[in-house]
């Protein structure tokens, strides 16, 4: 258990200082915060899709909750 | 003078008066977006072929937006699904007779043609309720409730979900949980695990109907995210998830043909008077447990006015299932207010371990399998989705959008699962169907 944790905390640190060198300044964000550039650019369609697929394959979740709240699988 | 030139002139002189007084102006911490209201709507025809299922649904996401950026979403769906599912049973080359799962009157399916009962109809209403709100100036939280009911089904859920940001808001850390308790109630109750198919109205001798009414099962999900910001024009996300899956996962209205050594369902002997199945199958039985884990990468990246948007999900769980999905988008603009998107999205998934196509040899004396299941959702298959979606803003500044898509499955059953006459048949319900969406925020 312990050693997890150390894994886990040790992982995260190496992500974030990884990561430390990438990115942008706050001055740099025009783009970014274009709607097209949000990750889920329309919610509805996102649900949409996910229902859909979710009823007919055996797979799920992966964006976000795998979820359930259907009889359809 | 104009108004832009006063703001100017005053923001000068405020930010003149603040260095000769040794004081700073107060900024605001980040963009907060303006209170209010705005909706998100749409109308969507999901339809497969063959008279298959088809669903109207009808979905609004309602944000009211306080101050602090505090967000309250509010989600409403209403499915109206009518048409039929392949209840698991083969093609046969003679017409076969079916009890219905309500238990009260049989159907017969032609020679050749996948058995499906057509009395299938349904409504389904679900609702979600979010709230997102910044704790301090680098985490967020959002938290929320869903529900949702069908005639045979109810869902109740909550999920919740915190994350911070690090290094100048390039990178966010996010982790969340969602639980969901939901109870199925079936038509004509919930039949016991790999037990025959019975007659009409028949409740043994005994008193023992082969059913119960009601079961459940929990779900439990855990996610845990990195968004990161690459380059001026570029975003990733990586997640991991896991799901674990408890109590009754069978589908209570699928079967099994049982067949004989020649590939054929096994004929049951006629009962004048009696009305019931002409041929041998079983309801199917799944494990009362499953865990899923997924790893999911998403990419945005524009390129002079074009959003390419790129994911890929791998998944594996206990059941032996492995799936790789990999989905393309890309924004095209269309002049300054409208654009054109096409999507594809690649699929395949390996078939659970006890999914097979029909329950063989048990005329030989062979036992029953723990478990099994002909639910080809189960099974190893191909799906390919192509459509292409057209967006524009509206003369009142909201967005409007359609979109037009195909879906099609196409099942891989090795010719070494096949016994006799099987290879002469279909095994496999391939199926496609037509996405269709029309779209319309407005509120912004």
């Amino acid at each position: 258990m312990i050693i997890s944790r150390f894994v886990a905390v040790l992982l995260a640190f190496g992500v974030l200082s990884g990561c430390s060198s990438m990115g942008v300044e706050p001055w740099e964000r025009d783009i970014l915060a274009k709607e097209e550039m949000q990750l889920t650019t329309d919610a509805i369609e996102a649900a949409t899709d996910d229902h859909i697929y979710f009823s007919k394959e055996a797979s799920s979740g992966g964006r976000g909750f795998g979820g359930g709240g259907c009889g359809c699988n | 003078m104009k108004n832009n030139d006063k703001i100017s002139i005053s923001a000068a002189l405020t930010a003149a008066t603040c260095t000769l007084l040794g004081t700073t102006a107060l900024q605001p911490v980040q963009a907060q977006e303006d209170p209010g209201w705005d909706f998100n709507t749409s109308l969507l025809y999901y339809g497969e072929d063959n008279d298959r299922i088809q669903d109207l649904s009808l979905k609004t996401l309602s944000r009211r937006t306080f101050v602090d950026d505090r967000i309250l979403s509010l989600g409403l769906t209403i499915d109206a699904l009518t048409g039929a599912t392949p209840n698991g049973a083969l093609p046969q080359s003679f017409p076969q007779t079916f009890t219905k799962p309500s238990g009260k009157n049989t159907f017969t399916t032609p020679p050749g043609e996948f058995p499906i009962d057509d009395s299938f109809r349904d409504t389904r209403v679900a609702i979600s309720a979010n709230w997102d709100q910044p704790l301090g100036r680098l985490y967020a939280m959002n938290v929320g409730v869903s529900a949702s009911a069908e005639f045979d089904y109810l869902h109740l859920g909550l999920n919740a979900k915190l994350s911070r940001d690090f290094n100048n808001r390039n990178t966010t850390l996010s982790g969340g949980f969602a639980f969901a308790s939901d109870q199925l109630d079936p038509v004509g109750g919930i039949p016991d695990p790999l037990t025959q198919m019975r007659n009409v109205r028949d409740d043994d001798d005994d008193g023992n109907s082969g059913r119960s009414s009601t079961d459940t099962k929990e779900i439990l999900d855990l996610v845990l995210g990195v968004t990161q910001v690459m380059s001026r024009n570029f975003l990733m996300q990586f997640n991991y998830s896991y799901s674990d899956s408890s109590g009754y996962l069978s589908d209570p209205y699928k079967i099994l043909t049982a067949i004989d050594a020649n590939g054929d369902a096994i004929f049951l002997p006629q009962v004048p008077g009696v009305e019931g199945p002409s041929h041998l199958n079983y309801y199917e039985h799944r494990p009362d447990s499953r865990s899923k884990h997924s790893l999911y990468a998403q990419g945005k990246y524009y390129m002079s006015g074009k959003v390419l948007d790129a994911s890929y999900r791998y998944m594996t769980d206990d059941w032996e299932i492995d799936s790789h999905t990999v989905d393309l988008r890309l924004r095209w603009p269309i002049g300054d207010t409208s654009y054109l998107e096409p999507h594809l999205r690649f699929y395949t998934q390996t078939a659970a371990e006890f999914y097979q196509i029909s329950l063989n040899g048990l005329n030989d004396g062979e036992p029953l399998p723990e478990y099994a299941s002909a639910d080809y959702r189960l099974g190893d298959f191909d799906a390919l989705t192509a459509g292409l979606k057209f967006g524009w803003k509206t003369g009142g500044g909201n967005d409007m959008s359609v979109r037009l898509e195909l879906y099609s499955q196409s099942g891989n059953v090795s010719s070494s699962d096949l016994i006799g006459s099987q290879a002469d048949r279909d095994v496999y319900p391939d199926m496609d169907a037509i996405i269709f969406q029309y779209s319309y925020q407005f509120g912004k």
